[in-house]
C-alpha cells in the first residue's frame, strides 16, 4: 500500500509537472495564435479606416484643388476617387506607388499617365482589400473617376488579362485616355506569386 | 470569372491543411509554409500558362489585333487599264454592314507612291454620288457634319503618299455602300521590263517615340497605325480582293508574268486581259505584273495631253546600257540591315540572303562595313575595312546570326552610315561611296529619313532594297531618289539572286554622267527639277508642262567617257489622258523634296501642296475627296458605331515577333530595359499587391485551435 501510495504521488507529481509544462506551452501557442489573428485582422481594419480618413482629405482637396495629407505623418496624398456604382464600390486613390501607400489605398503608379490625361493611368491595390472587387468587374462595366483637380471621367471596362509582374507595359504613344486597374492574381492565393490581374478600361464620352 | 470557384475551394483546402497539420505540432509550421507556397505557385502557373493568350502582350498598343471578323465586311475590286506607260486604276471598295446597328467604317490601304487619286464616287443603292476635292480640314468637317446629321458620306484622305484611308458613315443594317476611287500611276521600266505594282496591304508601322513631339505628330502617327491587324487564323476571310488588268501598252506584249499571284491571260498580244486565277485573293501581299515588248526593247516613250489649261508631256528615255568598257573604280560600300520585329519571318531570311549575296561580290580593292539596327544598332567595324576574304567571312557570319526583334529606329543607323564618309575608303573622289539599305521601311517618320539624306548625303549614294511582301515603297523610292541611288524590291525568298544581280551591276556605276536637258523651239516647265542619277537600263522619266507644245527635247551626257545625246520631237507624242495629273503629282513630289531638304518652310510647302491639289483635283496631304448623300438615311436617335477595319498581316510576316509574344519569352530577364521595351511600349513593373492577411489570420486561428485542443485534452486527462 505504502509503496503504492508513495508511488502514486510521485507519479502524480511528475505528471503534474509535465502537465504544467504542456499547459504552459499550449497557452503560449494560443497566445501566439491570438496575436497572429490580431495582426492579420489589423490589415483590413487599417485599410478600411484609412479609406475613411482619406475620403475626408480628398473632400478637402476637391474644394481647394490642393493636396491634403490624410494624417500628419502620412507621406502620400489622395489624388482621385474611383467608384463603380454597379458594385457599390468607392475607393480613394493615392499618389505614391510605394508599398507603404498600398496599405492605405489604391495608388497611381508613377510610370503611367495621370488620370484625366491622354495615355494609360495605372492604379494598383491589394487584391484582398481595396481591389478585391476587380474579380467582379465585367466587360462593359462603368468606372467613374473624380480627380482632386475637378476632372470627371467615365471609363468603360474593355477587358481583363493576366500578366507577369515584369511582362507588362503601357504604350508610349498616347492613344486616348485609358485606365488599367492592377492587382495580384489569383485572388484567393495565400502567398504572392508572379501573376498580376489587369482590368483595362477606356474613357467614354457621356 | 471561371477561376473563382476553383480558387475558392483551393483556398479552403489550403486553410485546412495548416489547421490539420498544426494540431500535430507547431514546429511543423515552417515546413507547411513552404509547401503552401509551392502549391500556390504551381496553381498560379496552371491558371495562366506563360505562352498562352492569357499572358497578354501589350507590346503594340497603338496597333491592336483583331481576333474576330469586323461587323462591316469589305470587298475590294481593282480594275486596271494600262495605256502606253500609264496605268489608270479604279478601286471599288464594297462596305457591307452585317450587323443590326448603323455603322461608320474606316479602312487604311496602300496605293502606289506615285499614284494620283482624282475621282471618288459613292454608290448607294441605285444612286451615284460624286465626290469633290476640298482642303483637308474642310473635307473632314463636311464629312463630320453629314455624319452627325444622319446622311451617308464618304471621305478619302491621304495619310502618306502611298497610304490612304476611306471612311464611310451611316451604313444601315444589312446595307452595302460602294466607294469607288480612281488613280493613275506611271508604269515602272527597268532593263526593258515594264512592271505594274498594285500594293494591297499596309504593313504595320513602327513609330519612334522621339517623333511624337506634338499633338499633330501623335495624330499623324495614330492615323497610320490605327487599323488593327487581323489574326492570321482569319487570313483570307476579310478584305478579299479581285483584280483585272487591261493591258494595251502600244506594242505586242511578251514575257507577261505575275510575280506573286496566279493569273489567267486572254486577248490579242497588243491588248491583253489579265484576271486572277483564284477570282479573289487575300489582301496580304502586293500584286506585281511584269511584261516586255515582243520586239526590241523600247528606249523612248513619249506621251502628251492637250487641255484648256495647257499641254502636258511625259518622256521616258532609256540611255544605252553599255558598261563593258567602263572602268570599275574602287568602292566603299556600307550595308545597313534592318532586324526589327516587323522583319520577322520570311523577310529576315530574304534580307540576310541579299546581304550575303552582296558581300560575295566585293573585290579586295573595295572597302566595306555592315550596320544592323532594330531599336538598337551595331556597327560590325568601327570604320570601313578592306574587303579581304577574312573580313568578308566575318561579315557573313555576322549576317547569319541576326534575328528579328524590337522596334525600328532607322534614323541613327542611317546617320551612322552617312557620317562614316571619308574614313576607311579615303577621300579619293574616284572611290564610289554607296550605302545599301535592306529594310521593309515600316516606319511612320519617313520625312526625318529624307531630311537626313538631304542634309548629310554628301557624296554617298543610297540604294534601297525593299524586303518582304509589302514594303513601304514611298520611303524606298524617295530615299533612293534623294540619295542618288535606285530602289529594288525583293518580294520572295527565291528572288534574291535575280533581283540583287542587276542591282549590283547598277551599283558599280551611274550610266550617264553630266546629264543635262534642254528644249529648243519652245518652252517647257520640267519635273523633276533636280536631275536624278540615271543608272544602266533605267529610263529618265521627265514630265513637263507648256502653253503650246512644240520644238525638240534634247537629253545629253557622257556614257563611259564618250558624249551621248538623244533628241526627241515633242510634236510626235502619242495622246494620253493621264499626263496632267502625273505632272501635278510630280510637282508635289518636288515640293516635298524641297521640304525634306530644308529649302522650303513647312507652312509654305503645305500651301503649295494644297494649291496644286485643289487646282488639279487630286488627293494630297492637304486635300481630300469627300462625297455626301443629301438624303438623310439614319433616323434621328439611332446610334452610330465606329469601326476601324482590320488589315491583313502581310504575307511572310511573323505575328509572334511583331506583337511581342515571343519577345517576352525569349528575352532573358537580365537584359536592359531598352531591349524589352520593344515595339513602342513602356515597361512598367507591377508592385506586389497582396497583404496576405487571410493567411496570417488563418495561421493564427490554426495555432489557437491547436493550443485550445491541447489544453482541452490535458484538462480531460486531469479530470479522468
Amino acid at each position: 500500500m505504502n509503496a503504492a501510495v508513495l508511488r502514486v504521488p510521485g507519479r502524480i507529481g511528475k505528471a503534474a509537472r509535465g502537465h504544467g509544462l504542456a499547459a504552459l506551452l499550449l497557452l503560449a501557442l494560443c497566445l501566439f495564435g491570438v496575436v497572429e489573428v490580431g495582426r492579420g485582422l489589423y490589415i483590413p481594419a487599417k485599410a478600411a479606416v484609412a479609406q475613411v480618413l482619406l475620403d475626408r482629405a480628398f473632400e478637402r482637396s476637391r474644394i481647394d484643388h490642393a493636396p491634403h495629407k490624410p494624417w500628419a505623418w502620412a507621406d502620400m496624398t489622395p489624388v482621385a476617387r474611383l467608384s463603380v456604382p454597379a458594385l457599390g464600390v468607392s475607393r480613394i486613390v493615392l499618389d505614391s506607388g510605394s508599398g507603404q501607400a498600398l496599405a492605405f489605398g489604391p495608388t497611381l503608379l508613377p510610370g503611367g499617365a495621370a488620370l484625366g490625361q491622354a495615355g494609360t493611368a495605372v492604379v494598383a491595390a491589394h487584391r484582398d482589400t481595396h481591389f478585391r472587387f476587380l474579380r467582379d468587374l465585367k466587360k462593359g462595366d462603368v468606372i467613374f473617376a473624380q480627380t482632386r483637380e475637378g476632372v470627371e471621367r467615365r471609363y468603360r471596362v474593355t477587358g481583363a488579362e493576366v500578366v507577369r509582374w515584369d511582362g507588362y507595359g503601357v504604350a508610349d504613344a498616347p492613344i486616348g485616355e485609358r485606365l488599367d486597374l492592377v492587382t495580384c492574381y489569383p485572388f484567393d492565393a495565400v502567398r504572392s506569386g508572379p501573376w498580376r490581374y489587369v482590368v483595362h478600361a477606356q474613357a467614354v464620352t457621356q | 470569372m471561371p477561376h473563382t470557384a476553383v480558387s475558392r475551394s483551393h483556398a479552403i483546402r489550403r486553410a485546412l491543411i495548416p489547421a490539420i497539420v498544426l494540431t500535430l505540432g507547431a514546429p511543423a509550421a515552417m515546413v507547411v509554409h513552404a509547401t503552401v507556397a509551392a502549391a500556390d505557385e504551381s496553381a498560379a502557373d496552371d491558371a495562366a500558362p506563360q505562352d498562352g493568350p492569357a499572358t497578354g502582350t501589350l507590346m503594340l498598343h497603338g496597333q491592336g489585333t483583331a481576333k474576330s471578323l469586323p461587323a462591316v465586311r469589305l470587298g475590294t475590286d481593282m480594275d486596271v487599264t494600262v495605256t502606253g506607260q500609264v496605268a489608270r486604276v479604279r478601286v471599288t471598295q464594297a462596305f457591307r454592314n452585317t450587323s443590326d446597328t448603323w455603322m461608320e467604317a474606316s479602312y487604311l490601304y496602300p496605293l502606289p507612291q506615285d499614284g494620283a487619286v482624282d475621282s471618288l464616287k459613292m454608290v448607294v443603292g441605285q444612286r451615284v454620288i460624286v465626290g469633290h476635292i476640298q482642303p483637308r480640314e474642310k473635307a473632314r468637317a463636311t464629312y463630320e457634319a453629314a455624319k452627325s446629321s444622319g446622311r451617308k458620306a464618304g471621305l478619302v484622305e491621304q495619310q502618306r503618299p502611298n497610304m490612304f484611308s476611306t471612311s464611310v458613315a451611316n451604313v444601315g443594317p444589312g446595307e452595302t455602300v460602294l466607294i469607288s476611287i480612281e488613280y493613275q500611276a506611271p508604269v515602272a521600266q527597268v532593263n526593258g521590263t515594264f512592271s505594274l505594282r498594285l500594293p494591297l496591304v499596309v504593313g504595320p508601322r513602327y513609330t519612334p517615340p522621339h517623333s511624337l513631339t506634338s499633338e499633330v505628330a501623335v495624330a499623324d502617327a495614330n492615323a497610320v497605325t490605327a487599323a488593327p491587324v487581323l489574326d492570321p487564323a482569319l487570313t483570307g476571310k476579310a478584305n478579299p480582293t479581285s483584280i483585272s488588268v487591261h493591258l494595251a501598252p502600244g506594242f505586242d506584249v511578251a514575257n507577261l508574268i505575275s510575280r506573286y499571284h496566279r493569273i489567267d491571260v486572254a486577248g490579242p498580244l497588243a491588248d491583253r486581259r489579265v484576271t486572277l486565277a483564284d477570282k479573289t485573293v487575300p489582301a496580304n501581299r502586293d500584286f506585281v505584273l511584269e511584261w516586255r515588248s515582243a520586239s526590241a526593247d523600247p528606249d523612248l516613250g513619249l506621251f502628251a495631253q492637250h487641255t484648256a489649261k495647257g499641254d502636258y508631256v511625259m518622256a521616258a528615255i532609256t540611255p544605252p546600257a553599255n558598261l563593258d568598257g567602263v572602268p570599275r573604280p574602287p568602292r566603299e560600300m556600307v550595308f545597313v540591315i534592318d532586324n526589327s520585329g516587323s522583319m520577322g519571318g520570311d523577310s529576315m531570311d530574304e534580307a540576310k540572303a541579299s546581304l550575303i549575296h552582296a558581300l560575295g561580290t566585293l573585290r579586295p580593292q573595295d572597302h566595306f562595313n555592315v550596320i544592323r539596327f532594330d531599336d538598337t544598332m551595331t556597327r560590325l567595324f568601327d570604320h570601313s575595312v578592306s574587303a579581304t576574304p577574312d573580313q568578308v567571312a566575318l561579315a557573313t557570319r555576322f549576317a547569319e546570326s541576326l534575328e528579328a526583334q524590337g522596334g525600328t529606329e532607322m534614323l541613327p543607323a542611317l546617320k551612322a552610315a552617312l557620317e562614316d564618309a571619308g574614313t576607311g575608303g579615303g577621300n579619293d573622289p574616284d572611290v564610289l561611296r554607296q550605302i545599301v539599305f535592306l529594310t521593309d521601311g515600316e516606319i511612320s517618320n519617313e520625312r526625318e529619313m529624307m531630311a537626313a539624306i538631304g542634309a548629310d548625303g554628301g557624296r554617298s549614294h543610297v540604294f534601297m532594297v525593299g524586303i518582304g511582301s509589302a514594303p513601304n515603297d514611298f520611303l524606298m523610292e524617295r530615299m533612293s531618289t534623294i540619295g542618288g541611288g535606285v530602289y529594288t524590291h525583293v518580294g520572295a525568298p527565291g528572288e534574291v539572286a535575280a533581283k540583287m544581280m542587276p542591282l549590283l551591276d547598277v551599283l558599280s556605276h551611274p550610266a550617264v554622267r553630266d546629264l543635262s536637258v534642254r528644249v529648243e523651239g519652245g518652252s517647257l516647265d520640267l519635273t523633276p527639277a533636280r536631275m536624278p542619277d540615271v543608272y544602266a537600263g533605267r529610263p529618265l522619266v521627265l514630265v513637263g508642262r507648256s502653253d503650246k507644245l512644240a520644238g525638240t527635247l534634247t537629253v545629253s551626257g557622257r556614257i563611259g567617257g564618250k558624249p551621248w545625246e538623244r533628241r526627241v520631237d515633242l510634236a510626235s507624242a502619242l495622246p494620253s489622258p493621264a499626263i496632267e495629273k502625273l505632272w501635278a503629282h510630280r510637282r508635289i513630289t518636288d515640293v516635298e523634296a524641297d521640304r525634306a531638304l530644308g529649302k522650303l518652310e513647312d507652312a509654305a510647302a503645305d500651301t503649295e501642296v494644297e494649291r496644286i491639289g485643289m487646282e488639279s483635283g487630286i488627293v494630297t496631304r492637304r486635300t481630300s475627296l469627300v462625297a455626301v448623300d443629301e438624303t438623310p438615311s439614319r433616323p434621328a436617335g439611332a446610334r452610330l458605331t465606329r469601326e476601324e477595319l482590320p488589315i491583313e498581316l502581310p504575307a511572310g510576316w511573323d505575328f509572334g515577333s511583331l506583337f511581342g509574344q515571343d519577345a517576352i519569352k525569349t528575352v532573358p530577364a537580365t537584359e536592359g530595359s531598352g531591349d524589352r521595351a520593344a515595339m513602342q511600349a513602356q515597361m512598367l513593373e507591377l508592385p506586389q499587391t497582396a497583404t496576405g492577411f487571410l493567411g496570417t489570420v488563418g495561421k493564427g486561428l490554426a495555432l489557437l485551435l491547436a493550443g485550445m485542443t491541447g489544453l482541452a485534452l490535458l484538462l480531460r486527462r486531469r479530470r479522468a
